[in-house]
Parts: C-alpha cells; structure tokens; sequence
C-alpha cells in the first residue's frame, strides 16, 4: 500500500507541480477552505482547515493570510462557471479536481448534490521557502532521496492536489461530509438555502477533515 | 338464527350505536297500545333499559367471580343478549333469538374489525361522541350490515 | 405478566399484524408539525409544548382501540404491568422502540421511561435560538398519547419529559405518575 502510493503519486508529481514537493513535512501541509453553496450561489457553511495527516496540526496556513478570508471565497466563486461545464461532462456527483487559480496555486475540487447544492473544496500548498523558484530538476533530485520519499508517501494527501491519491481522499471526504449534510438538512428546523450553522455538523465536518485529508 | 337488534355503549354510558333488524319479539312488544304496568317505549328507552340491565349484571358478575370475570350472555325464554366490554369501556351488546350460538368472538370482531377500523381509525369521526351524537358512519353500517347478514344466513 | 412475556407480545406483534411504513417518512411528518407549531406560535415553546401533548392526547384516545384490537390483551392487574406494556407493547409495535421502564417510587405510582432510541428525533437539531434547548420538548406528543390512552382505560396519568438528548443531555427520560383510577361512569338519572 504504502509503496504503490508513493509510485503512484511520484508518477503524477515529477512533471506537473514539482515545487509542491518539500522534503520538509511542516511545509508539506496543505491548507483548506470548504465552501457550501446552495443551489442558489449563497455560501452556506464556510470552514478553513489545514492537514491533519503525517502529523499535521489541522490549522490552515493561506499564502496571504491578510486577504485569505476573501479571496479564498472569491477564487471558489470563480470556479463555478466551470464547475457548471463540468456538471454535465460527468455522470457522478464527485466533479474530482476541477480548476485551479495559478497566482495562489489554489486547486478547487467540486462535489455536487442532485438537489443543487455544491460543495467546494480549496486546497492550497504551501509557499515554499524558496518561494516557488525550485525547478522539476531540483524537485526530483529531491525525490531521488529516499527520505522524501518516504516522507511524501505518508503525507501524500497533501503533498499533492492532483495526484489520484489526493483525488480519492477529497472524495472520500466529500462523500462523508454528503452523509452530514443530508442529515443536517433533514432536520425539520433547518430549510433549504438557509446558513448552516449547526454545531454538530461542524464538528463532523472537522472530523472528516481530520480523517481524509 | 335471528338478529334482532345491536347496541354500542360508550364509557360514558352513552348509547353510542344502535340497530334494529327485526321487530322486538312479542313480549317485549306492547301490541295495541301499553299494557297494564306497561308504557310505550321508544328506541331510546330500549337502549337504556339494555344498558342498566348490563350494567347492573356486569357489576354484579365481577362482585361474585372477582374483578377480571364478566358475563357473555343471559336467555330469557324470548331473546337471548350477548354482551362483549373492551377494556376502553366500551359495550357491545347484541339481542338475538334463544337458539343463536355465542356471539361473544362476532362482537369482538364488530369492535376489531369494524369499530376501530372504520370508526376509530377515522381521523374525521369524533373519538368521543357526547350527547348522542353516535356513530354516523356509512362504512361502518354497510359493514355491520353485511356482517349480521352472513350471520344470520350461516 | 412478567416483563419478558411484555417483550415477546410486542415482539410477536411488530412482526406479524404491524403494517410498516418509512421511519423517514415518520420523522419528517414529525419534525414538519413541530417546526410548524414553533412557527405558528412564534417560538412561544411552552405552547408548543402544550399543543404537542394535545395532540398526543387525541392520537392517544384513538391508539388505544387499536393497540387493544391488535394486542387483544385485557386490563393490567396494576401500575406495573401498565408500564411494561406500555414500554414493551405499546412503544414496541407503534415506534419499533422498547423504553426502559425504570426510577419506580416506592408506592408504586410512578416510573420513568428511559429511551435509548427515539425515532421522532432523528436528524433532529432544536433551534439555536438560546431557547429552544431549555424550553422545548421536542417529542412531547409522546406524553400526550400515554395520558390520551391511558384514560380511556381508566388511569388518569400525568407525563413529562425530564431530559432529551437533543437537549444535550445523556438520556431521554420520560416521567409517568399515576394520579388516579377512573370509576365508570353511570348513564344520567331519567327525570
């Protein structure tokens, strides 16, 4: 197990993110922001996370921590156009990695109810300390090393948006949060398009966080 | 056998239900007008008089055999009444000629399959039916109808 | 009858003479009229409260002809017996739920029902308007129907709920105290 995911997500990392690779695990955490959109484009539940996996602290880092809060909502926004292509592309409700926002390597993965509401997941990689000037070359003489290898294959999740790895954990997660959503939206005082504030599903939302991602 | 006539009582000994298929039999008749000791009675008085009468034997029966006793049936030589009480209260009470078997599992039945069914279970029938305002419910008697009918014909 | 003998009834029942529905359908039926009731009466939930067990009250009156149609047991020789039927029967075959009964005083006229499952309560969050967790009891229908069904085997009860775990509390406790037996009532004097 262990080894096919560190093949496989060597396989997807050398040639297309190769400066989101750190032989350094604080800076191989991934940030988060979770939005919930209803079906008519109000934000109903937003929740900003870091990586939990490979020792993570949970806490999301943004690159620009002063506009995150805004831009984060406004990068997610901007997805969906995209996301309204993608919909009909794809019989399933999980859209997988859908566009990303190259000025703050943000990556958006979709997820879609049949009723309309849409969830969407920002994950962004940390800056690196060299800030981003790293080439592939640098990046797979740092795969070459064993140590980080082993070190991405254990946070692979977040060493890499794209890899099939990530793509699985995002759906996993998205399916566990789908599960709580429902739930929430069952119970007779919540109605449709209204903010989600319940305590409960926060924490299960945290939960799945911890858990996949 | 013959049905002569079907009463409902309800906990608050109110006649509730009542039928009759055939004409009291003759002593019970008060032919050409009343009798010495003996004035013309309505339905209504029928019910009442059915209803102290298994009434006082009910009391009296569970004073004799204990609380959980309770009588089936009583003959007279011209009718025989056969009496069935849920633990709700409620009083079924059949009038029937003196050959007629027990009636005791038909009126269970009454209350099983045609009282809750149609009358209880009928979230537009009042639960209570204060000032003998009674069952008016067309299922209800159709059913009962055809019920005694296979009855009396078996 | 012993509380086993209580189980196997109910247990005989559900299986064999219990039409089944959605439990979806049920706890949303359920959660639209109280939600509906809290709007209606502007979040007033005492009144709330009290509509639920009016309600409860009349399903009651009616539950009870069924249960005794389906059940076909007679009167319970006392309060005890009445409260593994109710738990054991009554929640058995209606709700698919068995309540502990328990927290009995000494004189026998009162007992809890502990709930370890409430099917009313599914998905169930109260509102987080600061009230609602003190004041409302959300599945007090339920008090209403034993009180309804009760009385009209004659028992006059009184039921409240004591803790609900949508409130955040461990248990979901239900108190049931018997205040009387009913005599029968006797038809009025002729003038």
């Amino acid at each position: 197990m262990l080894s096919y995911q560190s093949r496989a997500a060597l396989d997807v990392l050398i040639p297309s993110t190769p400066c989101v690779l750190s032989p350094h695990s604080q800076l191989s955490k991934m940030s988060y922001y979770f939005t919930i959109l209803s079906p008519t484009d109000t934000p109903i539940f937003n929740i900003a996370f870091g990586t939990s996996k490979g020792g993570g602290d949970g806490i999301a880092r943004f690159r620009f921590p002063d506009t995150a809060q805004y831009m984060n909502q406004f990068i997610i926004h901007s997805s969906l156009d995209i996301v309204e292509e993608a919909q009909w592309t794809n019989g399933g409700m999980y859209l997988k990695h859908i566009d990303t926002y190259p000025p703050a390597t943000a990556y958006i993965s979709a997820f879609l109810t049949p009723s309309g509401a849409r969830f969407l997941l920002l994950h962004q990689p940390p800056q690196l300390p060299s800030s981003g000037t790293s080439g592939s070359l640098g990046s797979s003489s740092l795969l070459g090393s064993s140590a980080s290898t082993t070190r991405a294959s254990s946070s692979s999740v977040a060493a890499n948006p794209t890899s099939p790895q990530t793509e699985e954990a995002i759906r996993q997660f998205m399916n566990e949060i789908y599960e709580s959503y429902v739930k929430t939206a069952m119970s007779p005082f919540y109605k449709q398009g209204m903010e989600i504030k319940s305590p409960v599903f926060r924490t299960r939302v945290t939960a799945a966080g911890k858990k996949w991602l | 056998m013959t049905v002569y006539s079907f009463y409902i009582f309800d906990r608050h000994a109110e006649c509730i239900y009542k039928r009759r298929w055939l004409p009291r039999p003759a002593s019970l008749k008060s032919p050409g007008g009343p009798e010495l000791g003996q004035t013309m009675r309505t339905g209504d008085d029928d019910a009442k008089l059915v209803f102290g009468t298994v009434f006082s034997l009910r009391n009296m029966v569970r004073k004799l055999g204990g609380e959980d006793d309770n009588f089936v049936s009583y003959t007279t030589s011209q009718y025989k009444l056969h009496y069935y009480e849920t633990p709700t209260n409620i009083k079924f009470v059949m009038l029937t000629d003196i050959k007629s078997p027990s009636m005791r599992i038909a009126l269970q039945q009454i209350y099983i399959n045609l009282f809750v069914e149609y009358v209880v279970k009928n979230p537009l029938s009042p639960v209570e039916h204060p000032g003998g305002l009674g069952v008016n419910n067309e299922l209800f008697e159709e059913s009962l109808e055809q019920f005694v009918q296979t009855r009396v014909l078996a | 009858m012993s509380t086993q003998k209580a189980s196997r009834i109910g247990e005989e029942i559900w299986k064999t003479r219990i039409d089944k529905v959605n439990a979806e359908l049920v706890t949303l039926t359920y959660g639209t009229i109280v939600a509906q009731l809290c709007q209606d009466y502007d979040s007033n939930y005492q009144e709330v409260n009290k509509q639920l067990d009016k309600m409860g009250y009349n399903i009651g009156m009616r539950l009870i002809e069924d249960f005794l149609a389906k059940s076909g047991v007679g009167r319970c020789a006392n309060f005890r017996e009445t409260a593994d039927m109710i738990a054991k029967v009554g929640f058995k075959i209606f709700l698919n739920v068995a309540p502990t009964v328990t927290n009995w005083t000494s004189d026998n006229n009162q007992f809890s029902l502990i709930f370890d499952d409430n099917p009313l309560a599914d998905f169930v969050e109260l509102p987080d308007d600061g009230r609602a967790q003190d004041e409302l009891w959300f599945s007090n229908i339920l008090c209403g129907v034993l009180r309804g069904a009760l009385e009209m085997v004659q028992m006059q009860i009184e039921a409240h709920f004591v803790s609900d775990v949508l409130r955040g509390d461990d248990t979901t406790e239900m108190r049931v105290s018997l205040v009387r037996y009913i005599e029968d009532e006797m038809p009025p004097e002729d003038d």
